[in-house]
């Protein structure tokens, strides 16, 4: 068998890092996906207004990011099922249809948030957003529906590559590491609306439901078994990682540069366009170049978690190298999510503004009850066998549930007031 | 390892669901079918009209019938769950179910073995349809009288059943006949677990190719994947084990008790299985070992030292031989009692000292006459030979040069000890490839 005559071929280290390389994948792309424009963009104004304060919120997120998506991973591979399927199963035909109907409309804002970041981005670059959007929309699609799973998973690294641009965005600022530190350990906290509504996204942003169901049905997909959870550990500690640190990048971008001279931006693009004067064209360039990319990734991997959460809950088949006449559902769903969000901003006049709005409330409120599902799915010696969770990892989820809750009810109170 | 003809997939559908026996083909049983999950949460009442409770779920006993009867119900009275016996329902429809007493004793609800709730455990959960080759999640399920017992005779896994249950009210409880599969065409996994296990599923399950059976087996994880492999005949999850994934069958065997992975590798071809063996680790295939019987495990052992590089690691030790001095009557004879054995084209014969003479094949036991002695059939062509030690391109170098199907190998005193097929020869090349980065990926990266 193969293993066997590599064995004689490869050194023992070399055999190792070929097996993690086969097993990577879910955490990174998951994890990496979540810096999207819009978490770019949360980041820039997060960093712009409150400067190295709020740091910690992004350090609270990456952890909460790990842990999930940890158990996200783990949930996947010993069940062999999607997070909707999951809840079908356990908490009824209802609660799997309600999660993901609020998933499948909370997934189009985003994607029109994704949409939003490159016209944003190509705009940077003098393209018309008529031709940028069709055009990534168009690229998606093939990029996805016409390759075999490693080939689309090989592409998703590649674009992956582009949030080294932030990291270089960021030494290019100057920032002040003393304070960037002293800001990520000591929370402090404004409490005025903005400051905790920026918070709160922050959160929602880097733990976004979509993320925790694409996840769990990637790893499905990529057919990982029990005896590459080590090594799935290690990716989604990886990515979820270098997702926090791109973020604490663009935070302390922008921290160094905006907040400095007491610039207000409103979204990733008005902070590339800000960063022109103070920190070079380079520095523009690298960020709105970041910002294509992210869409890009974003953009497949969203209508990619639809299409598997619908699959899911219907109990249809659900695999990238399934054919469209095996798997039509899976297929319609994405070709519906792309063409929709992208009619979405194109139409002149659309309530963009509301919509993202929305989206980002919607999103917050869905990852509430798909966290406390996760958390009841863990410790379900049925489903989980060995794997349950142990009672030290369910206080953990405890803790970050109530965070999320506490956050989200802070959010919900001044939206309302 | 050989594959059983292919049927293809329209067939075995068409022949299921042609099958006059199965319960849905009768018209009194298609007009009084009774949706569970339009059942859940209607009234039970006494004979007298009486409301003892609110549905929970329904109890149904899976044994050897082909559809399995229901056993009880779980029924909500004030804050406890309480069980009342199947027995004591004299009426069930859409609406309500009546009992045929006026007074029960109402237990506390204990699962007993063999034993599956039908909400709980069957509804939205994975079932294997048979005819589509697929793992799906049911929609929801049907009860009909059937042999004097109420049953469960179909089951609907479409979208629309789906959707109908999620909307409250009247919506539409009552079944869609036209999206019925009728049970026995289903394998619920719910039921697997247990010794006990609907023969009629069995069978259909029967129906399906070892690849297919794998690739099912490669969609589940778990307790559902555990069931499928317990409901299949032992000989049908061996040859399904055979075609899965090495990664795959590493970590399916990691899953199973030893006892039960010793009963599927002993099953399996020997060369095979001695290729699964080989990949685990050193406790776990001792364990393994441990479970089995001994003159397979002996067997299995000798295989596993064996360099897969080499001949005696990829032939099987399957063969039948005989000696020189016995009569063409005896060898038929041995030929008929291995008949299950896939590779009893013809027998070894050996001298005295127990050195390779000849592989006659059938046809020439056959054509000869009964009281013959084998060493009359002895000569040309004899078959080529390899040592157990030769390495594979010396093997693939005979091959090529004698044009057979298959090639002895015997040890270093002329012995025979097994045969390379070429079928083995493929498997084993075709791992060679698949090391060097040939093989074209079937999901994970290579």
């Amino acid at each position: 068998m193969s293993q066997k005559i590599d064995k004689n071929r490869l050194s023992p280290k070399k055999l190792r890092i070929a097996a993690f390389l086969a097993v990577m994948g879910p955490g990174m792309i998951a994890g990496l996906s979540d810096d999207d424009p819009a978490g770019i963009a949360t980041y820039s104004v997060l960093g712009a207004n409150y400067g190295y304060q709020l740091l910690w919120v992004l350090v609270i997120s990456t952890i909460a990011l790990i842990i999930f998506q940890d158990l996200g991973a783990r949930i996947g591979v010993v069940t062999r099922q999607g997070m909707i399927g999951l809840i079908r199963q356990k908490y009824g035909a209802r609660s799997g249809t309600l999660s993901a109907g609020a998933l499948i409309l909370a997934n189009i804002g985003t994607m029109t948030a994704e949409f939003a970041g490159i016209a944003a981005a190509g705009q940077l670059f003098g393209l018309s957003k008529y031709i940028s959007v069709p055009l990534a929309a168009i690229l998606v699609s093939y990029l996805v529906l016409r390759n075999s799973f490693a080939r689309v998973e090989k592409i998703f690294f590649l674009i992956s590559a582009v949030f080294i641009a932030y990291i270089i965005a960021g030494f290019m600022a100057g920032p002040d590491w003393g304070s960037a530190l002293r800001g990520a350990v000591v929370p402090t906290m404004p409490f005025t609306q903005d400051a905790i509504f920026i918070a709160t996204a922050t959160f929602g942003t880097t733990l976004a439901p979509w993320g925790l169901a694409f996840i769990q049905s990637y790893a499905v997909d990529k057919r990982l078994t029990r005896d590459d959870l080590k090594l799935l550990r290690v990716d989604v500690w990886t990515g979820s990682l270098l997702t926090g640190i791109i973020g604490i990048f663009v935070v302390v971008t922008c921290a160094a540069t905006l907040h400095k001279n007491g610039i207000q931006i409103n979204d990733a693009a008005d902070a590339a366009l800000a960063l022109e004067p103070l920190a070079g064209t380079l520095a523009k360039e690298l960020f709105a170049f970041g910002l294509i990319g992210a869409a890009l990734l974003a953009a497949s991997i969203l209508p990619l978690s639809t299409a598997y959460s619908v699959s899911d809950l219907t109990g249809r088949p659900a695999a990238l190298d399934d054919s469209l006449k095996e798997a039509p559902l899976f297929y319609i769903t994405f070709a519906a999510i792309t063409g929709l969000s992208a009619i979405l901003i194109l139409i002149p006049g659309a309530p963009l503004i509301k919509i993202l709005v929305f989206t980002q409330i919607l999103n917050a409120i869905l990852l509430l009850p798909l966290l406390i599902y996760m958390y009841g799915i863990s410790k379900d010696k049925v489903l989980m066998g060995e794997f349950v969770s142990s009672k030290k990892m369910r206080v953990i989820y405890g803790v970050i549930i109530s965070i999320v809750a506490i956050a989200i009810c802070c959010m919900l109170w001044f939206s309302f007031n | 390892m050989k594959k059983p003809p292919k049927t293809s997939i329209n067939t075995v559908a068409k022949r299921l669901v042609g099958r006059s026996d199965l319960a849905l083909a009768r018209k009194s049983i298609r007009e009084s079918l009774v949706s569970v999950a339009g059942l859940i949460g209607k009234p039970v009442k006494y004979q007298g009209g009486n409301e003892i409770g609110r549905l929970i779920d329904v109890v149904v006993k899976h044994g050897i019938d082909s559809y399995p009867p229901v056993s009880g119900l779980i029924v909500k009275v004030g804050h406890s769950k309480s069980f009342i016996d199947g027995a004591r329902i004299s009426k069930l429809t859409q609406n309500e179910i009546q009992l045929s007493t006026s007074k029960v004793d109402l237990t506390e609800f204990e699962r007993r073995d063999g034993e599956s709730l039908l909400d709980a455990d069957v509804l939205d959960h994975q079932i294997v349809d048979v005819n589509g080759l697929r793992v799906v999640r049911t929609s929801d399920l049907y009860l009909a009288p059937l042999d004097r017992e109420i049953r469960v005779v179909g089951v609907d896994i479409s979208f629309k059943a789906f959707v109908r249950r999620i909307f409250p009210g009247v919506l539409g409880r009552g079944p869609i006949p036209e999206h019925v599969i009728d049970w026995a065409n289903v394998a619920s996994l719910a039921f697997g677990t247990g010794v006990v296990r609907s023969t009629q599923s069995r069978s259909a399950l029967g129906q399906l190719r070892p690849a297919d059976l794998a690739d099912l087996i490669e969609d589940l994880a778990g307790r559902e994947r555990s069931a499928l492999i317990e409901m299949l005949h032992p000989d049908l999850a061996a040859d399904a084990l055979e075609e899965m994934e090495d990664d795959a069958l590493q970590g399916l065997l990691r899953g199973l008790p030893s006892e039960q992975s010793a009963g599927l590798i002993a099953r399996m071809e020997p060369d095979e299985g001695a290729e699964v063996l080989r990949d685990l680790n050193d406790d776990h295939r001792e364990s393994i070992f441990q479970e089995m019987e001994n003159s397979v495990a002996k067997q299995l052992r000798k295989l596993v030292e064996f360099d897969e590089t080499l001949a005696g690691g990829i032939m099987t030790t399957h063969i039948l031989t005989t000696h020189e001095e016995d009569t063409v009557a005896s060898a038929l004879k041995l030929l008929v009692e291995n008949k299950d054995r896939d590779i009893s084209d013809g027998i070894v014969v050996v001298d005295a000292k127990g050195r390779l003479l000849d592989h006659i094949q059938i046809i020439e036991l056959v054509a000869a006459k009964s009281s013959a002695k084998l060493s009359t059939l002895v000569g040309p062509p004899f078959p080529t030979s390899v040592g157990i030690n030769d390495r594979l391109d010396e093997v693939i170098k005979e091959f090529a040069n004698n044009r057979g199907s298959s090639i002895m190998v015997v040890d270093e005193k002329n012995k025979p000890v097994g045969r390379i097929l070429a079928d083995d020869l493929v498997d084993a090349l075709a791992s060679t490839s698949e090391s060097s980065g040939f093989a074209q990926g079937s999901g994970a990266l290579q």
